[in-house]
């Protein structure tokens, strides 16, 4: 790969800015709404993509697939509904920050952290891609338990108020993750009897129902879901409100570079995805914080970790399918359906026989970062003032639209239903302090946590030991440990020294 | 002193036992990769919400809270709208697959808006149509999902299909 080569095939990429912006306002679109993850809307979209050449079809693709990320943030931080599982964690520290008046900044953090986190990652994948397509190999379903642990063990921060209620809504949506049939054998467990829970609990209605309809059953309460000071400065958003939001952004660019990474190296572990990225990436950002007792209650750091990994994410999904000719994610399958229409075969020898479009991914990613920003960061100062409709018509509307939305990702009346029974319970729990983030992350994060640990198992023949054979893992392992010893070091360190200097000021 | 509403904290403990019976009744036959991981989420699950259970009858039995339901309930005037949403939407799902998207989500969002108080015709009417009128757009025709057809989905593709 030359440089005039490159330089080349950002040119072909700039040049295709009529397919790129359609594709990132769709993507923007539908991203808002939960139940439209890229997948589904490419495969609807399937037609258009095979009718048109490959390197069009790529560029929209992309397009659609990293706006697609960068939007699910966007309903997050506005109304705590998360438009994917991805954004799950956004809405912790996003949705403060609405409430206290700062919508704007919280969504150019989104915004900045997406792009750039996006951008990053994906010119780090164009020069190291030969070895980063090597760690989807090292890291193998003993590593992948422990970094689902590191996942889970969110559920303990969030549980931070009340441990005894976290834990219990963490453990039960785990269990409700269980439900389907099982991954050695098939057979089906606690379906209570429905064909349509046999591939587990579907993560859009789960979403659906947790965030949206319990938060819209919960608004109603109110005339408005921000107080008086958010109204006031929703009011009265002005550029300033943008500036504030850059500001911010270069003020925390380190925390959008190594978090963007935590997705990339996630991302490029085939079957992992976005949802545990920003949960890992949340999570280790609050532990290396200097200020962890701050995290969920509307602070830069914590809108800046889910949003700059969950975008991450978009470059490392493509490094296996580019590199190895295996899909990283459902995504990557869909690309990976239409380069095979047009007759080109993903794997290590695209690289050689077609370099145009094995880099040319990546470019086009790049090229799709940098219109995203231009398009969607002025769009900020309006978006905010979605919080000064009344609940009147908000909560409805919420309730109805996203009802609509469970359907589209399988396709079934039953996902409607299930939708509303999760939204009972997200409502009960949601007034009962029992965390529906914890819940969900349960659901996320169960099933994957059981496919590694019974691969690993299967492997091993029940030998429990495997989980810690691997040099990589056992690091791993003494990092997970460490990251649960680290705050309560630090919280013992704290008090020691306040002691300390109380006892300093008595005498 | 106002008295803790334990009766509401215990309603997702007593879901979860209860889902967690379900869930061990319907592995018992399983061979242990399947059951491994929920017997060992189970148990955990079971242990942790017998202590919340011991946790509440303790402050129960010092007269610190009560079985009540208050902060389920609360606050009194919005109960009814919550209730009623819940029924409407319930209603809205049985009647999508006879009446179509367009036509169930306009009617459905109208009998909302009534429900949670707005009484001006125009906002029952526009607010509605805007919203239906974009789904249609956009579940419809511009990306062709399955959503159910109804009268106003059979009409516009009979109008499109006659010019």
């Amino acid at each position: 790969m030359t440089w005039d080569f490159l330089l080349g095939q950002f040119a072909t990429q700039f040049g295709l800015w009529w397919v790129i912006w359609p594709a990132i306002l769709l993507g923007i679109v539908v991203g808002i709404l939960p139940g439209f993850s890229p997948q589904n809307t490419l495969i609807m979209l399937l037609p258009l993509t095979l009718a048109v050449k490959v390197e069009v079809a790529l560029a929209f693709m992309i397009a659609l697939y990293c706006a697609n990320h960068l939007a699910g943030g966007i309903p997050a931080i506005l109304v705590k509904i998360p438009g994917s599982g991805g954004a799950a964690a956004t809405t912790l520290d996003g949705y403060p920050m609405t409430q206290k008046g700062q919508a704007q900044q919280a969504l150019v953090l989104c915004f900045t952290a997406s792009v750039f986190g996006g951008l990053i990652t994906t010119l780090a994948t164009l020069a190291l891609l030969p070895w980063l397509s090597q760690i989807g190999l090292v890291l193998r379903s003993v590593e992948m338990v422990i970094v689902m642990l590191f996942g889970l063990t969110l559920i303990a921060v969030i549980a931070a108020k009340d441990f005894l209620k976290g834990l219990i809504a963490g453990f039960f949506g785990l269990l409700i993750g269980v439900i389907g049939t099982d991954h050695i054998y098939n057979t089906p467990r606690a379906t209570f009897g429905f064909l349509e829970l046999y591939d587990g609990v579907p993560l859009v209605p789960a979403l659906i129902g947790l965030f949206a309809i319990s938060e819209a059953l919960v608004m109603i309460e109110e005339k408005l879901i921000v107080g008086r000071e958010g109204q006031a400065k929703a009011v009265s958003a002005q550029w300033a409100g943008i500036i504030d939001g850059l500001r911010l952004s270069v003020k925390y660019w380190w925390q959008i570079i190594w978090t963007a990474f935590v997705g990339l190296f996630i991302g490029i572990v085939p079957g992992a995805g976005a949802s545990i990225a920003a949960f890992v990436a949340y999570q280790q950002s609050r532990l290396w914080s200097k200020r962890p007792e701050l995290y969920g209650t509307g602070i830069p750091e914590g809108v800046i970790a889910p949003e700059a990994a969950n975008n991450g994410v978009t470059s490392g999904t493509l490094v296996p399918t580019l590199a190895l000719g295996v899909p990283g994610g459902s995504t990557a399958a869909v690309m990976m359906i239409v380069l095979q229409y047009h007759g080109l075969v993903m794997g290590p020898r695209l690289f050689a026989s077609n370099p145009e479009v094995a880099y040319g991914v990546f470019v086009s990613m790049a090229v799709a970062y940098i219109f995203m920003i231009f398009t969607i960061l002025p769009l900020a100062r309006y978006m905010s003032r979605i919080v000064l409709i009344e609940t009147t018509y908000l909560a409805p509307v919420i309730i109805l639209v996203t009802i609509v939305a469970a359907f589209v990702e399988r396709q079934y009346l039953f996902d409607m239903a299930l939708a509303l029974a999760f939204g009972m319970i997200g409502y009960i729990a949601h007034k009962t302090s029992y965390h529906v983030t914890a819940i969900l992350i349960g659901i996320i994060l169960g099933p994957l946590f059981e496919q590694y640990l019974v691969r690993a198992l299967r492997i091993s023949q029940g030998d429990i030991t495997i989980l810690f054979s691997s040099t990589l893992g056992n690091t791993l392992w003494a990092l997970l440990v460490l990251s649960l010893v680290l705050p309560f070091w630090r919280t013992w360190r704290q008090k020691k020294a306040l002691a300390a200097e109380r006892f300093g000021d008595e005498r | 002193m106002n008295k803790a509403p334990l009766g509401a904290d215990l309603i997702i403990p007593a879901l979860a036992l209860c889902f967690a019976g379900y869930f061990f009744f319907s592995i018992a036959d399983l061979a242990w990769e399947a059951k491994a991981n929920g017997v060992l989420i189970g148990t955990v699950l079971i242990v942790l919400i017998a202590i919340q259970a011991v946790r509440a009858g303790m402050e129960l039995a010092a007269g610190r809270g009560d079985l009540s339901l208050d902060t389920l309930t609360a606050p009194r005037d919005a109960l009814p709208k919550r209730l009623g949403m819940v029924l409407l939407t319930v209603v809205f799902i049985t009647a999508m697959p006879w009446l179509g998207l367009t036509l169930s989500l306009f009617l459905g969002l109208a009998a909302a808006l009534y429900l949670m108080g707005v009484r001006r015709r125009a906002q029952l009417f526009w607010v509605p149509f805007s919203v239906a009128a974009s789904a249609y757009l956009l579940f419809i025709a511009l990306l062709n999902t399955d959503l159910p057809h109804g009268p106003v989905e059979n009409a516009i593709a009979a109008s499109v299909a006659w010019f």
